[in-house]
């Protein structure tokens, strides 16, 4: 189970500057979540390493649409976007650039380690 | 003996079939029709009056198109035979066959065409790693066509094999029964499409006349396109010509375009690793800089993508690393391999620099230095913070992924690479050599990117800073001053891994190795225990591990060679670089232009012949790009503001050579060198 729902990532940690983002790109993402017959959509516009997030029924670069546990399990970092794209999990239309940018938004699994605190971990053993 | 195969591709899309072109499983290699990392056709077999087809003759047409002129029976009794078939077969992102029958005969004959058809829809990684697959296949006939069927959730993927000529379609194959006329001909077209249902919205069938028209123009004109842009080679020895023109078609029939980019990148190599491999594709492309540039702006922008943002211990991704591999598989969807997008691998973030300082320098695009900023200002950061392991300044790996992340997240990435000479494996994680070299060779060339593109000398002092550190303390740590050769690794402990092993000769190349050492380096790279006579061995003869056909562990692989030759010309040292180049172009011209991935270790003089391995595959890109970067080595081909310097150095036996229309910041220049005698430099 998704410890973190896609609505709560795209309400807080996506929204803001992300440093990691590279300058020079600039595009919107529309995400189609469904749920049985309901679709919520979420806006999302990218500009100088900063994501605005609306909500918007309007035509963007790239459109995605999954069901909703299948963006919680993405958000929460426990389903990698490319997998989920290569399953037919989700689907998308567009600009495939923005998808790589997209994985990048979200915060990834919990729990991973800093490479150093591996070795640390392991040198111990 | 390993029975003849035959091959047709177009990127990641090809097919792998016996002489006579017919497809069916094999344990030892991959054969089948494949795409995007799926198997869509495991059995393909074509009788005729239930006999089995024989080839007299087949011509390679181009790498996307086979001709085979067939008869049925056995080689014993088909020399009356009273008919023929012509098979002809080509590929772009589906395959076509045409089938047409010949009555050699006075009378009417009646034939039966039977094409027998089946897939597995096996993963290139389980082919690899041969498993029981429990797929369940569905096979559906419809007017026309044969469609096979395979579903797992929403994975769908289909292979629809359509006729234009009536046939009688069962679950197996199709079957023509026809009557033929005296001397006259039946034909017919097979299109087998391979369906990807959803993944990008993107359907990859498409209509028997476009793909005809693709093929038979659009394709020709493409690879003639190609060709025409690449630098002309005039060779005194003619042989010499025709492997350069082969290796330039080998990088032509690996470009493919990824699902999320629009531009063409380079795939590894058939068949084991038909996708986008970081590592591969940066060193191919930083070998054909001067032949083919095109392909390291749209390498460096994809790479540019994927590059990781976050930490993610199954992906061994980081903020700002370089990915090693994507693959579209059914492994990678459902993430029972990690590789839909992997980054295990410790150099290719490094060498993402480099590719594009090298490209600036030959193209002096800067635009493109401006539009990566970030991106290479994230690598050189991950070189410093994630890539540091232990915070001793070394570049470092150690997976993080246990289950099935790489172990040796190096060039040598087999997993009993990196020993010591007695055969111990060190501690992780591992700092080998040469990745010590890159980062040093990253750091300099980010600073010079920073200060001239980037506008900001500060940080570009900074790396020089870094630079500088890391070459002091590499060549005290590192350095085995009683054996005077660089260590393989050194271990979290600082202990030096003492193997003999070719990784020292990327030293030279990134110019890490102060100039008084540069000989002694050279001299155990051409010792009897490195140098095979083709080429550099990975590990040296006389270490505990040794092999000669292991994968890393004594095998010759030719990029590796090629690029020590370039290091060892860097120092000047050009009558040994010379050496390596001659055994490369020997190798190229034993075996008719077609550069193998990796040939056995063994002494020249003992097997006469190189000995190619069954682990490395042709084409390679990086394997092709060797003949392009040996030929830069030796031609002494290099950037030099806005000219092309030319400083050539040939091996004896070479004779003369020109390599016409360089295209380069100076648009296109000429190159001219001669053997023996070292000549001036020339500067147009």
């Amino acid at each position: 189970m998704a410890t973190t729902t896609v609505e709560e990532q795209l309400c807080q940690s996506v929204p803001g500057r992300h440093a990691d983002l590279p300058e020079t790109t600039c595009g919107t993402i529309r995400l189609d979540l469904h749920t049985g017959e309901h679709t919520q959509h979420w806006y999302l516009t990218i500009a100088d390493q900063r994501v605005e997030v609306t909500r918007s029924v309007a035509e963007a670069d790239l459109v995605i649409g999954a069901e909703r546990a299948v963006l919680d399990q993405i958000a929460a970092g426990e389903l990698h976007l490319s997998a989920a794209f290569l399953r037919n999990a989700l689907t998308a239309r567009g600009d495939l650039r923005l998808m790589m940018l997209l994985r990048r938004l979200f915060p990834g699994p919990a729990g991973a380690r800093h490479p150093r605190d591996a070795a640390r971990e392991g040198l111990r053993r | 003996m390993r029975a003849e195969r035959t091959q047709v591709l177009a990127g990641n899309v090809f097919a792998i079939g016996d002489a006579q072109g017919d497809m069916e499983p094999d344990p030892r290699t991959p054969t089948g029709l494949f795409a995007y990392d799926t198997r869509f056709l495991s059995h393909w077999v074509l009788t005729v009056d239930g006999h089995r087809l024989n080839a007299l003759s087949r011509v390679d047409v181009a790498y996307f198109e086979t001709r085979f002129l067939l008869v049925p029976g056995t080689a014993s009794h088909y020399v009356d035979a009273d008919v023929s078939v012509l098979r002809h077969r080509s590929i772009d992102d589906s395959f076509h066959e045409r089938i047409t029958v010949f009555n050699h005969s006075s009378r009417p004959a009646e034939y039966t065409i039977r094409i027998e058809v089946d897939t597995d829809f096996a993963d290139t990684a389980e082919i690899a790693r041969p498993a029981r697959r429990a797929a369940r296949i569905s096979a559906r006939t419809g007017e026309g066509e044969l469609r096979l069927r395979y579903e797992r959730d929403r994975f769908v993927r289909e292979t629809v094999v359509t006729t234009t000529v009536p046939a009688q379609i069962d679950e197996h194959g199709l079957t023509f029964r026809v009557t033929v006329e005296p001397a006259g001909t039946w034909a017919a077209d097979l299109h087998v499409d391979m369906v990807i249902r959803g993944a990008g919205g993107r359907d990859l069938r498409a209509g028997i006349t476009a793909h005809q028209q693709r093929v038979r123009q659009a394709m020709q004109q493409d690879l003639a396109d190609w060709l025409d842009r690449a630098p002309t080679l005039v060779a005194e020895n003619s042989a010499l010509g025709g492997a350069y023109r082969r290796c330039l078609v080998d990088l032509a029939a690996l470009r493919y375009t990824p699902l999320a980019y629009a531009g063409r990148v380079p795939v590894a190599g058939l068949p084991w690793s038909m996708g986008l491999y970081g590592r591969d594709a940066m060193v191919a492309c930083l070998q054909s800089l001067p032949y083919a540039p095109e392909l390291t702006p749209a390498t460096l922008r994809m790479l540019a993508l994927g590059q990781g943002g976050r930490l993610d211990d199954d992906h061994d991704e980081e903020p700002g690393k370089i990915v090693s591999v994507f693959r579209y598989g059914e492994s990678a969807a459902f993430g029972e391999e990690p590789t839909a997008l992997y980054f295990g691998a410790a150099d290719t973030t490094p060498l993402f620099v480099i590719l594009l300082d090298e490209y600036e320098r030959w193209s002096g695009d800067e635009d493109l230095v401006r539009e990566l900023r970030h991106p290479a200002r994230m690598a050189l950061d991950w070189i410093g913070e994630y890539g540091d392991l232990l915070g001793d300044g070394y570049l470092r790996y150690q997976r993080r992924n246990l289950r099935n992340g790489t172990v040796n997240q190096c060039w040598k990435d087999s997993p009993n690479a990196i020993t010591y000479a007695d055969g111990r494996e060190p501690a992780f994680p591992r700092a080998t050599c040469e990745l010590q070299g890159y980062a040093y060779d990253a750091l300099r060339r980010g600073a010079r990117l920073a200060r001239q593109c980037w506008g900001d000398p500060a940080y570009a002092d900074g790396l020089q800073a870094r630079a500088a550190a890391l070459r002091e303390r590499f060549n005290r740590d590192f350095w085995l001053a009683d054996r005077e050769y660089y260590a393989l690794a050194v271990e979290p402990d600082g202990t030096p891994v003492d193997a003999l092993a070719s990784n020292m000769g990327h030293l030279l190349w990134s110019g890490i190795v102060p100039p008084e050492r540069a000989a002694r380096v050279a001299e155990h790279l051409l010792g009897p225990q490195l140098w095979s006579g083709w080429g550099v061995r990975t590990l040296g003869a006389g270490q505990q591990r040794y092999n000669p056909v292991g994968t890393h562990l004594g095998s010759v692989w030719l990029w590796d060679t090629a690029l020590i030759a370039a290091g060892l010309r860097r120092y000047g040292l050009d009558e040994a670089a010379g050496r390596l180049a001659t055994g490369l172009f020997d190798v190229a011209l034993r075996l008719d232009g077609r550069m193998p991935e990796v040939i056995a270790g063994y002494d020249r003089s003992v097997t006469k012949y190189p000995v190619q391995l069954p682990s490395g595959g042709y084409p390679q890109a990086w394997a092709a790009g060797s003949l392009l970067m040996t030929l830069t080595t030796v031609l002494g081909l290099d950037p030099c503001g806005e000219n092309l310097l030319v400083d050539s150095a040939l091996p004896p036996g070479l004779g003369r050579i020109e390599l016409l229309d360089v295209p380069g910041r100076w648009g296109h220049s000429d190159a001219y060198g001669r053997d023996r005698a070292r000549h001036p430099a020339r500067i147009r």
